[in-house]
């Protein structure tokens, strides 16, 4: 005997000010085939469930329709009840009646209509539901972090010292990230590397941790709680374990070229380390600047390496690691000045951004604090920083705001001051943003101290005389003007680091506007990536400060030390499933499946279902020619009954799916004792 | 005078612009890049950021008022540089429309002196007389 | 491809130096410009208001005759109507109620009329017609480097600033011209004619346009900012594709003395008069009698240098 019920919510005024509630129940209820139909103010309250759990267990429902909000908000809380009432909880479904109902129509009978039949397409779902059972799986105890700046670093110390093996890949030959290039941090001027280096000699020491520089993502299979992980070692051309980093070669290396690390400020050899404090401390041969290897042009290093740590022979290694958890954090790069025409960055050489900027600030830098010009060397008497140079042109550029600027733009004028006695900072700036502890006193100090702010975007900058014109307005006091300054410090767009595109790809992650990796839910679950088993640290997500990035690494960290601390991966069985007696064997779904989850079997010649790979996209089950495929949660039966559901309209609707109306009603106490007498026993005991 | 806010005049008056200029002034982010960029801001008595942020609240009696709206040589400037993509030329040619619409319109060919019109490019007086006249 | 002349009304007017010397420069390239028959004003300006959509009327019905005539393109040289004429050009290709309402207009006009001989019926136009301005059509059709090689004249060590103007440039998404913040293509032509080019900020910049008759103290100055940065950074000649920047930046330059003593004058020329020049032109055959500031003195010292036949 199939007993279902429907249990419709007002979520306050939400739905009931647009559906009428009322006339639904009534319209459910006087179909008579129905065991349930009740509403209530809010379901989703302690009360609401403790009715719906007693409902369930007192009527002994076999399905339940829950209509209120989306199933992304309080699925998981029904299908807890239902589960604890002891109805298997896929037999439970949630209609959507306020974010695909109330919330986008007016008070109407239609409203009222639509929300009936979005109901009835449910209540078909559930009468052809199968009862399912979550798929179990073990973990592997081992965490990956994609990238080494300060957000890659704190995570995966965190995980690490809880006592969880970590692996850190990082693109570059060191760690460090952007942040082992910055001078003095806002907005309590401490010096970044200081702060920063500790960090990475204690990753670099900590047993528990396997750092892989030079090294990028080639590979990665398999699902949260079993990831298999192919690491690309790029070939350093030296052996990281035997170079002691004495320098030898790069003293005879005959090619000199500029350093990425200090902006091209300073040179390099091709065989160098980026920077002293470099980790590891090992040289790397740039191949792309090394007169050659294949045929050996040179030889030069090998030659001067005493201990033999030199070896042209290097090729690409592929690493396999398995692991857990994976923690994303590969951070940001600026957006390229040179799309900012009006700007003159091609043309002009003392206009730079505000990486190059910090370069010049830092005392570890290549001018050792010195604020100089990189067009002759010499110390700028006024510069004009301009803010918003590609953010928040939506048109043009960039459309967010990159956050950062604000603080650090008032950190170069205050610091370029400091350093140079009577030199004078302009900033142009539209809105100063200010919010975060201390910032606004720090906006206020840069004012303090003689930093001119000019309320009004520039248009134009150019060189004349000698000096670089920079054409502004100010829209406070009215019309334009004009700073004939020494040097230009554009505060370009922070944008998703380069090769971000091709790491989403590789990872199946879901992109945000911007092209930022997006987080499950932007409020209360910023930290996990929409695919399960990854997790979100640092500017990757969206422009961020060191604060915001060390404190979500934290979370990400916690986060997969959570994950991985758990007995089994327990994954929702909304996965395909194959009836192998009519599988044909044509690997249609083998080739269409986009997570590798359709496996061949080639002695039994059937295509089976990896459920632990399957994220229950549908695709081979649609695909599949001989109806061998199923999708369990939404099988074919449960789509057509939906479907037909929906298009037979709301009247007729309940006369499709249950029969003409019943003066019959179901009397629960009768039924059972019908139960009792057949079986013999007390109707206590079938209650 | 204190300029008293309207909502429904100015909900209007921002409506009328979109319909016949097509621009969305209400994205206008007052950044102050067209006025940095305009060649004759400085001749304006309303910079053009300020143009648009009087029309955003409505205030087109002000701007029909203006001088600021006879100085735009749709250079385009000010459009090709704006982060929105406003088409300010446009917006200050609405106003012009306005003035013609109520026959108020303060352009006289009448009033050039001949010295002004007898050299001139024939494009001059023909794109002269299509912006200002009408 | 099929190109088919407009000079437009000022070309016919005061700057009948820029249409003569356009014609002569095309000849001594071995090639002939035909101007399309029956043309009538361009509107010079683009409507930028919903309403007026009659603004749009001349320009639809010039492209379509030009279709009509069996041309694939129509090739220009003054930038207010090649700008006219190619934004024109896109609101017709692209804005389906504005194409509609130009076509039911002029069939309906065209049928209205009482014509001695009736022409056919008007066949809906949306965009057919390529625009193109001198600059892109040399640039294609002929190529700078064989207008380098034909060159019977060095230009060399004439240091030429080229002045963009706004037309040209903006708005670039609809002309696709230019890179409207750093464009090449008139430094690429005039280095071509061997010339020195020189580099000033103000080139992209507006001459004040039509305020020279409506404002002309404001026109003023913005022509003067433009020839001082010029001639600051070195130039002998300030050469322009537009004849409104011509009038502009050439008819006042005594005014601008005037204002002040240390204004140093700076002939403008034509595009169009350099290329000629460069081709083998004589001096006489370049419309110079109509400058205000005389280019003669300057240019007299680039003779025919190169052996050949010196076109009369």
């Amino acid at each position: 005997m199939s007993r279902y019920g429907i249990f419709i919510c007002h979520c306050g005024k939400n739905i009931a000010e647009t559906v009428d509630v009322e006339e639904l129940t009534r319209r459910f209820s006087e179909t008579g085939k129905l065991t349930v139909v009740e509403d209530y103010t809010y379901l989703c309250s302690d009360p609401g469930q403790n009715m719906i759990r007693d409902s369930i267990r007192d009527n002994r429902l076999n399905g339940v329709v829950i209509a209120s909000c989306s199933p992304t908000l309080h699925e998981p809380t029904f299908r807890a009840v239902a589960e604890q009432a002891g109805l298997n909880k896929y037999k439970l479904e949630i209609a959507n009646i306020r974010e695909q109902c109330s919330w986008v129509h007016d008070a109407t009978p239609e409203a009222t209509d639509k929300a009936e039949s979005i109901i009835g397409a449910a209540l078909a779902r559930v009468m052809h539901a199968e009862p399912l059972v979550p798929i179990k799986s073990p973990v592997v105890r081992k965490a990956l972090v994609i990238g080494g700046g300060i957000a890659g670093i704190q995570s995966a110390l965190d995980i690490a010292d809880s006592g969880i093996e970590v692996i850190l890949v990082e693109k570059d030959p060191s760690i460090g990230g952007h942040m082992a290039q910055l001078s003095e941090t806002f907005p309590t001027l401490d010096c970044s590397q200081c702060i920063l280096t500790p960090k990475m000699v204690a990753i670099n020491r900590h047993p528990l941790v396997k750092i892989y520089t030079y090294s990028e993502i080639e590979e990665i299979a398999g699902s949260v709680g079993d990831f298999k992980v192919t690491i690309k070692q790029k070939p350093r051309y030296v052996k990281p374990d035997v170079c002691t980093a004495c320098g030898d070669c790069s003293a005879v290396c005959p090619v000199v070229v500029p350093n990425e690390f200090d902006m091209g400020l300073k040179s390099r050899k091709a065989i160098y380390i980026p920077f002293p404090q470099a980790v590891p401390a090992v040289f790397t041969l740039d191949t792309d600047k090394c007169l050659g290897l294949f045929p050996l042009a040179c030889g030069n290093c090998r030659d001067a390496c005493s201990i033999g740590a030199i070896d042209y022979d290097m090729k690409p290694t592929y690493v396999e690691e398995h692991v857990g958890a994976v923690v994303v954090a590969t951070g940001f790069d600026l957006y390229d000045m040179s799309n900012l025409g009006e700007y003159g960055y091609d043309q002009i050489a003392d206009v730079v951004d505000g990486l190059y900027f910090e370069r010049l600030l830092s005392a570890s830098g290549p001018t050792d604090g010195v604020v100089r010009r990189p067009s002759d060397g010499t110390i700028p008497k006024e510069i004009v920083f301009i803010q918003c140079a590609g953010s928040r042109e939506p048109e043009r550029h960039k459309g967010y705001c990159s956050k950062i600027c604000c603080m650090y733009t008032a950190k170069h004028a205050m610091l370029y001051q400091h350093s140079v006695h009577g030199g004078q900072s302009y900033v142009f700036y539209i809105d100063i943003r200010a919010g975060g502890r201390d910032y606004e006193e720090f906006y206020r100090r840069a004012l303090d101290e003689g930093v001119v702010y000019v309320r009004g975007k520039v248009s134009k900058v150019y060189e004349e005389n000698g000096k670089i014109v920079v054409r502004g307005s100010d829209t406070v006091a009215g019309g334009s003007v004009e700073v004939r300054a020494d040097m230009v410090v554009l505060a370009t767009p922070m944008e998703p680091a380069r090769g971000t595109d091709e790491l989403v790809h590789k990872l199946k992650l879901g992109c945000a506007e911007g092209g930022w990796i997006r987080e499950i839910h932007p409020k209360l679950r910023p930290i996990e990536a929409v695919t399960p088993g990854f997790f979100l640290a640092g500017a990757i997500q969206g422009p961020k400060d060191i604060p915001e990035s060390v404190a979500q690494a934290s979370g990400a960290a916690s986060k997969t030390i959570g994950l991985l601390n758990s007995e089994e991966m327990v994954k929702e069985p909304i996965v395909a499933a194959i009836n192998e007696d009519l599988c044909v064997g044509c690997r249609l779904c083998v080739q269409m499946c986009p997570y590798n989850a359709r496996v061949w079997e080639e002695d039994r010649r059937v295509a089976t279902v990896n459920a632990m790979l399957c994220e229950g996209c549908g695709v081979c089950a649609a695909g599949c020619p001989s109806g061998a495929t199923r999708q369990d949660g939404f099988t074919d039966a449960q789509i057509v009954a939906a479907v037909e559901a929906t298009l037979e309209g709301p009247k007729d609707l309940i006369r499709k799916i249950f029969g003409p109306p019943s003066s019959d009603i179901v009397d629960i106490e009768k039924e059972m004792q019908e139960m009792a007498d057949a079986d013999g026993v007390s109707v206590e005991a079938v209650k | 005078m204190v300029r008293i806010l309207q909502p429904e005049e100015r909900r209007e008056a921002v409506n009328r612009m979109h319909e016949l200029s097509n621009q969305d002034i209400l994205l206008c982010l007052q950044c102050g890049k067209c006025t940095a960029g305009c060649p004759f801001s400085n001749d304006m008595d309303l910079a053009p950021h300020q143009i648009v942020r009087m029309a955003q609240l409505g205030l087109i009696d002000e701007l029909k008022a203006s001088e600021a709206i006879w100085y735009c040589a749709t250079c385009f400037t000010c459009v090709s540089r704006c982060p929105v993509a406003i088409d300010i030329a446009a917006v200050a040619e609405v106003i012009r429309l306005y003035l013609q619409m109520d026959d108020e319109a303060r352009f006289d060919p009448e009033s050039i002196p001949k010295s002004l019109t007898e050299n001139a490019p024939q494009q001059a007086l023909v794109s002269l007389y299509r912006k200002f006249g009408n | 491809m099929k190109v088919g002349y407009y000079p437009g009304c000022t070309l016919k007017g005061s700057a009948k130096a820029l249409d003569e010397t356009t014609h002569l420069a095309v000849e001594l390239l071995g090639s002939s410009l035909t101007e399309i028959e029956d043309w009538t004003c361009c509107g010079a300006t683009t409507p930028l208001t919903e309403t007026r959509i009659a603004n749009l009327i001349a320009q639809t019905r010039l492209l379509a005759k030009t279709r009509d005539a069996g041309y694939d393109a129509l090739v220009t040289t003054c930038p207010f109507c090649f700008s006219t004429l190619k934004r024109a050009n896109l609101t017709l290709a692209n804005d389906e109620l504005k194409r509609r309402r130009m076509n039911t207009y002029l069939a309906e006009d065209r049928r209205l009329r009482d014509y001695e001989t009736p022409p056919p019926a008007w066949v809906d136009y949306s965009g057919e017609t390529r625009v193109l301005h001198m600059l892109e059509w040399i640039r294609d059709d002929f190529g700078f480097q064989v207008i380098s090689t034909a060159a019977r004249v060095s230009l060399k060590g004439l240091k030429v600033a080229p002045f963009y103007g706004c037309q040209l440039l903006r708005p670039a998404d609809e002309l696709a011209m230019c890179d409207p913040e750093n464009p090449v293509l008139f430094e690429e032509f005039l280095g071509a004619l061997g010339t020195d080019v020189i580099d000033f900020p103000n080139r992209i910049d507006c001459c004040g346009s039509y305020l020279s008759v409506a404002r002309p103290e404001a026109a003023l100055r913005a022509s003067c900012k433009i020839l001082d940065s010029a001639r600051m950074h070195g130039a002998d000649t300030v050469v322009v594709t537009c004849p409104l920047c011509f009038y502009n930046l050439d008819y006042f330059q005594d005014e601008m003395l005037r204002g002040n003593p240390e204004f140093k004058q700076v002939p403008i020329l034509y595009f169009t008069q350099l290329l000629a020049l460069a081709l083998g032109a004589p001096l006489d055959k370049l419309g110079l009698d109509s400058h205000k500031v005389d280019p003669g003195p300057l240019l007299e010292r680039f003779t025919v240098n190169v052996p050949g036949e010196v076109p009369a």
